[in-house]
C-alpha cells in the first residue's frame, strides 16, 4: 500500500504548542462532556503534579500530564496533552480483520464500533498506545479519540480545540505545520528543535511543539516509517508463497508419484516376463 | 437402554485420567460461561496495558504451531514420499484438527464481540495479518475437517464421502501445508507491526519466516510426543523405528532454524539487545532448551533411535516453542516500566480446560474411529487408492484365486 | 481593573504579583500569551511556582505577606535607577504636592498614632495648602517636603538587601524583576500589573494596592494601553456585587453608606461630597449629591420628595464594622436571630472556619440560597456535631445558575455582558431576582398588617412587572435610570430635551433636584433609548488596541481604560503614539480613540483643561495617600503570624489593627508558613465543583503542598495523610510533596512553607477538611478582608486519630 500518492496537507491537524499550555485541563474536560463520558474515580493525583485520572482508558480520551521537576536548580512545571495521533497511515486500521477503522479525508482516524469483533489487534499496534477497551462490559468495544468528527462534518471544530485558551491551534496540515515551523524561526530559545508527530508513525495529525527536550516530557519515540508497510512487507508475498508452496509440493508430488509409477510398471513389466513361460509350460 | 444411559455407561468404564480430563474440560467450560455472563474485564486479568494475554499467547499463538503435525508429517509422506511413516499422518490429522478447532474455540472466547466473528467473512480488510490469518485458519481447519471424515466414514461405512475424499487427499494435503505456511509466518507477521514495542532479541523482518520454520520442528517434535504416548498409554505398537526417520529430519530444521534466528536477531534486529537481563535469560533458554540441545542430541544415533530420548528431545523442543511463542507475544511485549500480567484463575482454567479438552478428545477419537490402522482391511478396494494403500493387497487375493 | 483583559495583549511587561491568572483565569492566558508573543515579558512572583511561573519568563520567590517590602524594593529602584516616568510624574501625580509640616514617619510609625486607640488621625496628613485653599506645590520636585522627596526618603530604607532579607527572594532574580518592570518607564514601554487575593488578604492589604498603584504612577502605566493597575475579581460577578454596593459600607455605584452622624441628607453629602477649589479638577466626586438623589428616587419613586429628603431617613445608618468577621463574632455570642445566606457559605469560606460553623448554631434560623446543598446548609449535621444540640432553623431556597436565567455580568474588566436564558432552572430552582423580590413582596405585605418602622419597606418604589418572573429589563433599565419629568438640558452646542420616562443617556445628566431617578450611577449609560448597550456583540476594534467599543458596555459611560488622559500630554498628544488610546484632535477640538476621561480639552488648555486624575479632588494620582487608616505610604509590617521580625523597623505588624486571641507567633508550636490559594479545577468553597464527576476526577481530595526537603525532614511521603495545625484548628489532607515550593531565606534561617486550598468542605460529592479551618480572622486595616495569606502552622504526618 503507497501512502507516496496520498495527499495528507488538506487533513486537518492540531498543533498542540505546549509552551502556551497552562495545564488547566480544559480540553479535558470539555472532551468528556462532549463525548458524554463517566468521570473515573480516583482518590489522589496519579502522577506527578496534579495529573489525573491514572491513564487514558474507555472512559478518557484525552489527559493531559505533567511534568514537575527540576532542571539546573530551576523548576520545570510542563504539560501536554496526550490524544489519538490520527496517524496518516495509521497502524490500528492497517490491522483491523473488519476494516472497523478508517482514515478519513477530514483527517481523524474514526472507528466503526458496527464491525468490530473485538480482537484487540489495534491496541497492541498502536505505537501511542491510544485505543482503549470497555473491559467494564459484557461486550466491550474499543474507545478513543473521534477527531470530533461529527463535529467537524458540521463545522465545528473538535471539543478540545474549541475549550483551550490558549495552546491548541486548528486547521490544515500544511498550515499547522508551516505555523509549527514560523514559531521556532521566530523564537528559537523557546522551542526544542523537534516537531513530534511530524514523522512519527510517518507522519500524524497532532504536531507538538515543546520547550523542553522530549524525552524529559516522557513523549514516547516512534519509528518514521508508517507501521503499516512493517507488515506489508510480510504480507504482500502471501499470494506469490502460497503458489510457490503450492506449486513446489505439487511437482514434488507428481515427480515421486512418477517415479514410483515408473517404479511400479518397470516391476510389472518384470513379473509379466517372469510369467511368461508358464503358458508354454501349461500346453 | 436409552442413548443417554449407553453413554453413562461406556464413560463409566473409562480409566481415571480420562475422568479427570472430563472435569478439566467440565471447569473450563464453566469458566468460559462465566466469562459471557461477567465480561472479560472481570472475568480476565486483561487491561489496557495487556489487551492480549494468556488466551491469546497459548490458545492461538502457541496452539496453532503446537497442531502444526498434520500438514508437516503430510508434507513428507505424500510429497516427499516417505512412505514409511504413512502410519503416523492420521493421528497427526487428529492432533492438527483438535487442535485448530479448539484454537476457533479460544479465539470465540478471547474476541470481545463473538457473535460478530463471521464478520471476517464479509468485511475484508487484505492488509490486516489477523485478516489473512483468520482466513486461513478458518480454510485449513475445513482441510483438516475433511481430512478427519475419512476415518469417520470408514467406521461408519459411507462410500461416496470417502470415494470423493481419498480423490481430494493428494490436493487437501498440497493445500494444507501451503495454507498452513502462510498462516503460521503469519502469526509472525503480526508482531512486525509491534515495532517499537516488541524486544529487538525478537523483532527483527525474518520473524514471520522463523514463526513457519519452528511450527516444522514443532510438529515433528509434537507427533514424536503423541506417537510414543500413545504407545505407552493407548496400547498402540511402538513406532520409535519411524520416529527415527523423524528425528534424522529434526536436526536439519533445527540447524536452518538457528543459522537464520541468529543472523537475523545479530544483523537485523535494530535496538539494545543486552538491556534488559530477564528477557535475556528467556531468549538463551529458548534457543538453549528447545534448539541447542535437541540439535546436539539428535546427531547422535544412539539417541535419536532410543524412544526416551526421542520422548526427552521433543518435549525439549516444544518446550522452546512454547516459550518463544511467550517471549515474542507477551514477555518481550513488556515495557521496562510496567507492571507484570498474570492470568486470574478464570483464564488460566479455561486454557487448562482446553488442553485437557485436545487430550480427552483425541483418545475418545482414537477409541471410537479408525486412527491408527496400518492396513485398513475392511475397506472396498474397489476404490482410487491414489496413495496406493494397497499395493501388492489388492492382487493377492485374485492371484491366490487364479493359483487355486 | 483600570483597563480590561483584551488590553493585556498590549502589554510590554505582565507582572503577576499575589495572582496565579493561568489557574484561576485561565482563559486570560490567551491575551497575555499574544502580549508575549510580540516580545513581551512575563515576570511571575510567587511564593510557589505555579501553573502562572511555569509560562514566565522570569520568576522569583516571595514569602507571604511581604509584599509591600517587594514592591517597595522595586519603587526605590525605579526612583534610584532614573527609571520613573518624569513628566508623567510631575503632571499627573501629587509627586509635586507639599506636605504639612507635622508630618513624619518614625521608627515604623507615622506622626498622630493614638496609642490607646490603637489609630492615626489622618488629618496630620494633609496636603499643606496655599491661600487659595489649593495644595502648595514645588513643580520642580526638589522641596524636601514635597511627595517626591519624602516618597524618595521613605522608601531609601528599602535597598537591594533588605528587601532580599525580609522577601527571602535570591538576589539576582529580583534583580531581574526590577530590572525588566522598572523599565517600563519609559513613554513608548507599558507594564501592566495584576494582582488578586494574594495582595488583598493580608493585614495590610489596602497598602498592598497602594504600593502597587504608586509603582504605576511612577512608571506612568496607569491609563495607558497595556498599562494599569489590574485586580483580577475572583467571581465571575463580584465586580458587579460590588459595583451595586453589596458590601457594607457602600452604596450602589460606591456611594459611602451613611453612618449615624449623618443625620440628614445635607449632612451626608456635605460629609461625603470632596471639594476642591482648584477649577481645573474635575472632582468627579463632587457629584455625590446628583448620584445620591437619584438612587433615592430610583429606590422610592415619587415618595422620595427634596420635603422629606427623598426619603433619606429610611435608609439604615451605620453605626460600626459590619464586615463579615464581625457579623460572626457577633452570631457566635448569639446577638444575631437570623442570617439569610445567598450563594455564600461562611462554613468553608470564611476564616476560622471552625468559629463560624458555632457560631451558625447560635442562630435562631438560617436561611441558605444555593444551587448544592452546602456546609452552612448542613452545618448542624456536620461530622463531630450531634444535630439535636442546634436549635437552628434552617430553610434552604435552590438556586438557579447563572446560565437558567437572564441579566449581566460584570467582569473584571468591567464590561457588564448581558446573558441570556439558555436553560430553564432545574426543580423547583429560581432566580435570585425572582427570591429576592418575593422576599420583598412577602415581608412588605406582612409589614403592612403592622411592625415598627414599615415605611422602608413599604414606600418602596417596586415595579419590575407583573409576571411570575421579575422583568429583568425593567431592573435594569431602572439602573441606568430615568427622567421623572421633562426636562430640558442645554450644553455648550446644543440643547437637549428629555421626556418624562426616557433613558438617561449617561450619568452627567443625573441631577440633584429629584429630576432623575438612577439604579446605580455607574452603570448610567448601559441602558438608554437606543436599547441594552451590555447586549451588543459588534466586534469591530478601530484602534487595533482590543477596545472592542461596540462590544457589551463598560462602565463609566462605556469607557474601556480608566484615566486615559494620562496617556496623553498635557497637549493632548499620547505618549506613545504607536498604542493612542485618546488624541486631541485640535483642528475639531474633540478627542479620538476610546471615551476620554472627561471630554475637556487636554490639560494644558487654560479655559477647559482638567487633571486626568477625576475621582480625587486634586485631580491627581497619589503617590502620597491622604484618608487610609495606616498611613500615607505603604510600609512593610509583618503578617499578623509571622516567623520573622520585622527587619524595617521596630513595628512588627500593622499598628492600626487589633490582634485577635487566637493569633500565635509561637515558632515552637508553629514553625512553617501556611498559605491558602485556589486551584482552577475548584472554585470558592466547591459547592459546584466538587459535585461534578468530571473535576472530582481531577481533584479528588483535600490535600497540602509542601517542599521535598520538609517531607524528608518529617518523613512524609507523597500521598501520606497528614495533619496540619494552627493555633485556630486542625485539618487531615494528603501530602503532595513539589520541587516548586521552596523553603525561605528568613534572617538566615530556613523556614519552611506548607500551601493548601481551601475548596474542600464535608458536604458534596467529594469531601476533605477545609483550609479555612486554619486561617486568621485578622483583617487588613481599611477593608477587613482576612489574612488569608499568611499564618503559621504545624505538620505531621499520620492523618487525625479516632
Amino acid at each position: 500500500m503507497s501512502t507516496k500518492t496520498i495527499d495528507y496537507s488538506k487533513n486537518k491537524a492540531f498543533l498542540i504548542d505546549t509552551t502556551k499550555c497552562t495545564g488547566c485541563r480544559g480540553c479535558q474536560v470539555a472532551c468528556k462532556q462532549w463525548n458524554q463520558l463517566k468521570a473515573e474515580q480516583t482518590t489522589f493525583f496519579s502522577g506527578e503534579g496534579y495529573q489525573n485520572p491514572p491513564a487514558m482508558s474507555e472512559y478518557t480520551f484525552t489527559r493531559i500530564k505533567f511534568r514537575d521537576y527540576q532542571k539546573d536548580g530551576q523548576n520545570e512545571f510542563a504539560f501536554y496533552k496526550e490524544m489519538c495521533m490520527h496517524c496518516n497511515d495509521p497502524a490500528c486500521a492497517s490491522v483491523c480483520p473488519v476494516g472497523a477503522f478508517k482514515k478519513t479525508k477530514e483527517g481523524p482516524v474514526i472507528y466503526d464500533a458496527q464491525r468490530c469483533i473485538g480482537c484487540r489487534f489495534c491496541m497492541i499496534a498502536c505505537p501511542f498506545g491510544i485505543p482503549k477497551y470497555e473491559w467494564s462490559k459484557a461486550f466491550p468495544l474499543v474507545r478513543k479519540c473521534t477527531g470530533c468528527y461529527s463535529r467537524i462534518k458540521e463545522g465545528l471544530e473538535p471539543a478540545c480545540v474549541t475549550a483551550c485558551p490558549t495552546a491548541i491551534s486548528y486547521g490544515s496540515r500544511d498550515a499547522m505545520l508551516k505555523e509549527a515551523e514560523r514559531r521556532m524561526k521566530e523564537k528559537p530559545e523557546r522551542y526544542y528543535k523537534k516537531i513530534y508527530g511530524k514523522e512519527e508513525a510517518g507522519g500524524t495529525c497532532i504536531f507538538y511543539l515543546t520547550h523542553q527536550p522530549l524525552d524529559e516530557l516522557g513523549f514516547k519515540p516512534v519509528t518514521s516509517r508508517a507501521l503499516p508497510s512493517y507488515t506489508w512487507d510480510a504480507l504482500r508475498l502471501v499470494p506469490g508463497i502460497f503458489l510457490t508452496v503450492g506449486g513446489t509440493l505439487s511437482a514434488l508430488s507428481w515427480f515421486n508419484h512418477r517415479k514410483e509409477r515408473v517404479r511400479r510398471e518397470e516391476e510389472q513389466r518384470q513379473q509379466n516376463a517372469d510369467q511368461q513361460p508358464t503358458e508354454g509350460d501349461q500346453q | 437402554m436409552t442413548a443417554a444411559r449407553l453413554i453413562i455407561d461406556e464413560v463409566k468404564g473409562y480409566h481415571r485420567f480420562l475422568k479427570f480430563m472430563i472435569v478439566l474440560v467440565a471447569l473450563g467450560a464453566l469458566a468460559s460461561l462465566l466469562r459471557f455472563v461477567f465480561g472479560l474485564g472481570v472475568t480476565t486479568n486483561l487491561n489496557d496495558t495487556y489487551p492480549w494475554g494468556l488466551w491469546i499467547s497459548f490458545d492461538v499463538v502457541t496452539a496453532v504451531p503446537l497442531a502444526a503435525g498434520a500438514f508437516t508429517l503430510g508434507a513428507i509422506v505424500h510429497c516427499f514420499h516417505i512412505k514409511k511413516l504413512e502410519p503416523l499422518v492420521r493421528p497427526a490429522i487428529v492432533t492438527g484438527f483438535l487442535g485448530y478447532s479448539l484454537v476457533c474455540v479460544g479465539l470465540l472466547l478471547d474476541l470481545g464481540q463473538p457473535h460478530k466473528g463471521w464478520h471476517t467473512l464479509v468485511y475484508w480488510n487484505v492488509h490486516s495479518p489477523m485478516f489473512e490469518v483468520s482466513m486461513c485458519v478458518m480454510a485449513y481447519t475445513t482441510v483438516l475437517f475433511l481430512e478427519f471424515l475419512s476415518p469417520v466414514c470408514e467406521k461408519f461405512g459411507y462410500r461416496l464421502p470417502l470415494r470423493v475424499l481419498r480423490w481430494l487427499e493428494m490436493p487437501l494435503v498440497i493445500a494444507a501445508a501451503a495454507i498452513s505456511t502462510l498462516h503460521q509466518s503469519s502469526l509472525g507477521t503480526f508482531f512486525l507491526i509491534a515495532v517499537d514495542k516488541l524486544h529487538a532479541l525478537w523483532y527483527n523482518p525474518l520473524l514471520p519466516l522463523l514463526f513457519w520454520m519452528s511450527a516444522i520442528f514443532t510438529g515433528i517434535s509434537i507427533i514424536i510426543i503423541e506417537a510414543t504416548m500413545v504407545h505407552r498409554y493407548l496400547n498402540q505398537p511402538d513406532e520409535s523405528e519411524l520416529l527415527e526417520v523423524l528425528t534424522r529430519i529434526l536436526p536439519w530444521v533445527l540447524g536452518a532454524y538457528l543459522l537464520v534466528k541468529l543472523y537475523a536477531t545479530i544483523f537485523l534486529s535494530h535496538g539494545p539487545l543486552f538491556d534488559r537481563p530477564w528477557l535475556l535469560m528467556l531468549f538463551l533458554v529458548e534457543l538453549g532448551v528447545g534448539v541447542v540441545m535437541p540439535l546436539l542430541m539428535f546427531l547422535n544415533k544412539a539417541n535419536r533411535e532410543d524412544k526416551r530420548m526421542q520422548l526427552r528431545g521433543a518435549t525439549m523442543v516444544v518446550f522452546g516453542l512454547v516459550l518463544n511463542r511467550f517471549n515474542v507475544s507477551m514477555f518481550g511485549m513488556i515495557q521496562p516500566d510496567q507492571q507484570v500480567y498474570i492470568p486470574s484463575l478464570i483464564e488460566s482454567v479455561v486454557t487448562v480446560g482446553i488442553i485437557a479438552a485436545h487430550v480427552l478428545f483425541f483418545v475418545l477419537i482414537a477409541k471410537y474411529f479408525p486412527i491408527f490402522e496400518h492396513h485398513p482391511e475392511t475397506v472396498d478396494y474397489a476404490l482410487p487408492d491414489s496413495f496406493r494403500k494397497l499395493d501388492g493387497a489388492h492382487k493377492a487375493p485374485a492371484t491366490q484365486a487364479e493359483q487355486a | 481593573m483600570t483597563n480590561h483583559w483584551n488590553d493585556l495583549q498590549n502589554s510590554d511587561c505582565i507582572f503577576i504579583i499575589g495572582c496565579n491568572p493561568a489557574e484561576n483565569h485561565p482563559i486570560s492566558f490567551k491575551w497575555i500569551e499574544k502580549a508575549v508573543d510580540n516580545g513581551a515579558k512575563l515576570v511571575v512572583v510567587d511564593p510557589r511556582y505555579t501553573r502562572s511561573a511555569s509560562k514566565a519568563d522570569i520568576y522569583a520567590q516571595i514569602r507571604p505577606g511581604t509584599d509591600i517590602a517587594f514592591l517597595g524594593g522595586l519603587i526605590n529602584y525605579a526612583l534610584k535607577n532614573n527609571l520613573v516616568h518624569l513628566d508623567y510624574v510631575r503632571d499627573y501625580t501629587n509627586a509635586s504636592f507639599i506636605i504639612n509640616d507635622k508630618y513624619a514617619f518614625e521608627e515604623g510609625l507615622f506622626c498622630s498614632f493614638d496609642d490607646q486607640e490603637q489609630s492615626y488621625d489622618a488629618k496630620a496628613w494633609a496636603y499643606e495648602l496655599d491661600g487659595s485653599g489649593n495644595p502648595k506645590r514645588d513643580t520642580s520636585l526638589k522641596d524636601p517636603r514635597c511627595v517626591y522627596q519624602l516618597l524618595k526618603k521613605h522608601y531609601a530604607r528599602y535597598d537591594l538587601d533588605t528587601v532580599c532579607a525580609i522577601t527571602g527572594t535570591k538576589r539576582g532574580d529580583y534583580l531581574a524583576v526590577a530590572d525588566a518592570f522598572c523599565n517600563t518607564g519609559r513613554a513608548d514601554k507599558a507594564g501592566t500589573i495584576l494582582y488578586a487575593m494574594g495582595i488583598t488578604q493580608s493585614t495590610h492589604g489596602t497598602q498592598n494596592v497602594r504600593a502597587v498603584a504608586m509603582l504605576q504612577l511612577l512608571l506612568g502605566n496607569v491609563g495607558i494601553a497595556g498599562g494599569g493597575v489590574n485586580a483580577l475579581r475572583g467571581e465571575s460577578n463580584v465586580q458587579g456585587s460590588t459595583d451595586y454596593g453589596l458590601l457594607f459600607h457602600v452604596l450602589p455605584g460606591y456611594l459611602k453608606s451613611p453612618e449615624f452622624d449623618n443625620v440628614n441628607l445635607a449632612a451626608y453629602n456635605k460629609k461625603w461630597t470632596p471639594s476642591t477649589k482648584d477649577s481645573r479638577s474635575a472632582n468627579w466626586w463632587g457629584n455625590t449629591p446628583k448620584y445620591v438623589t437619584s438612587l433615592l428616587k430610583a429606590w422610592y419613586g415619587d415618595n422620595a420628595t427634596p420635603e422629606n429628603d427623598f426619603c433619606y431617613d429610611y435608609l439604615p445608618k451605620r453605626s460600626g464594622n459590619y464586615s463579615y468577621s464581625k457579623i460572626i463574632e457577633k452570631m457566635g455570642r448569639g446577638e444575631l436571630e437570623g442570617l439569610v445566606c445567598m450563594g455564600m457559605n461562611p462554613a468553608v469560606g470564611g476564616p476560622d472556619s471552625g468559629s463560624a460553623r458555632e457560631a451558625l448554631g447560635r442562630l435562631k434560623w438560617l436561611v441558605t440560597v444555593d444551587l448544592w446543598e452546602t456546609e452552612t446548609s448542613i452545618f448542624w449535621k456536620r461530622p463531630g456535631v450531634d444535630p439535636k444540640t442546634i436549635q437552628t432553623e434552617v430553610f434552604m431556597l435552590p438556586a438557579a445558575s447563572s446560565i437558567e436565567k437572564e441579566g449581566s455580568i460584570s467582569n473584571s474588566g468591567r464590561w457588564a455582558q448581558w446573558r441570556y436564558k439558555a436553560v430553564e432552572p432545574v426543580g423547583k430552582a429560581q432566580s435570585d431576582l425572582w427570591i429576592i423580590d418575593q422576599f420583598y413582596k412577602r415581608v412588605a405585605a406582612l409589614y403592612k398588617k403592622g411592625g415598627t418602622f414599615p415605611e422602608p419597606l413599604t414606600k418602596l418604589s417596586w415595579n419590575y412587572g407583573h409576571g411570575h418572573e421579575p422583568d429583568v429589563h425593567l431592573v435594569a433599565k431602572e439602573i441606568n435610570g430615568y427622567f421623572t419629568k421633562d426636562v430640558t438640558i442645554t450644553e455648550q452646542d446644543k440643547t437637549l430635551v428629555f421626556k418624562k420616562g426616557d433613558q438617561v443617556p449617561a450619568f452627567k445628566y443625573l441631577a440633584a433636584d429629584g429630576s432623575t431617578l438612577s439604579g446605580c450611577w455607574l452603570y448610567c449609560g448601559s441602558y438608554t433609548n437606543d436599547g441594552n448597550q451590555m447586549a451588543r456583540r459588534d466586534d469591530s476594534d478601530p484602534t487595533g488596541l482590543g477596545l472592542y467599543p461596540k462590544w457589551s458596555w463598560c462602565w463609566p459611560v462605556n469607557r474601556r481604560i480608566l484615566y486615559n488622559r494620562a496617556s496623553v500630554t498635557p497637549q493632548g498628544a499620547p505618549f506613545n503614539p504607536k498604542r493612542t488610546v485618546i488624541a486631541w484632535n485640535g483642528a475639531e477640538k474633540k478627542w479620538l480613540g476610546d471615551v476620554p476621561d472627561g471630554p475637556w480639552p487636554p490639560m494644558a488648555d487654560d479655559k477647559e483643561g482638567k487633571y486626568p486624575f477625576i475621582m480625587l479632588p486634586e485631580g491627581h494620582g497619589r503617590l502620597y495617600g491622604l484618608d487610609l487608616k495606616d498611613g500615607p505610604f505603604p510600609e512593610h509590617y509583618e503578617p499578623v503570624e509571622s516567623p520573622a521580625r520585622n527587619l524595617l523597623s521596630a513595628v512588627q505588624n500593622n499598628p492600626v489593627v487589633k490582634l485577635p486571641k487566637n493569633v500565635s507567633s509561637n515558632l515552637e508550636q508553629y514553625p512553617y508558613i501556611g498559605t491558602t490559594y485556589r486551584m482552577t479545577e475548584h472554585w470558592q468553597t466547591g459547592g459546584m465543583t466538587r459535585n461534578l464527576p468530571w473535576l472530582v476526577e481531577l481533584v479528588p481530595s483535600m490535600f497540602v503542598e509542601m517542599s521535598e526537603s520538609l517531607a524528608k525532614l518529617k518523613g512524609i511521603k507523597r500521598g501520606d495523610k497528614v495533619t496540619v495545625t494552627t493555633e485556630r484548628g486542625s485539618i487531615e489532607a494528603v501530602a503532595l510533596i513539589t520541587s516548586r515550593l521552596k523553603p525561605f531565606n528568613v534572617g538566615g534561617q530556613k523556614v519552611e512553607q506548607i500551601g493548601m486550598p481551601w475548596h474542600f468542605g464535608y458536604a458534596g460529592l467529594s469531601t476533605g477538611d477545609s483550609g479555612n479551618m486554619l486561617t486568621p480572622t485578622v483583617g487588613c486595616a481599611n477593608t477587613n478582608i482576612p489574612e488569608f495569606k499568611a499564618f503559621l502552622c504545624n505538620i505531621e504526618k499520620g492523618g487525625r486519630k479516632g
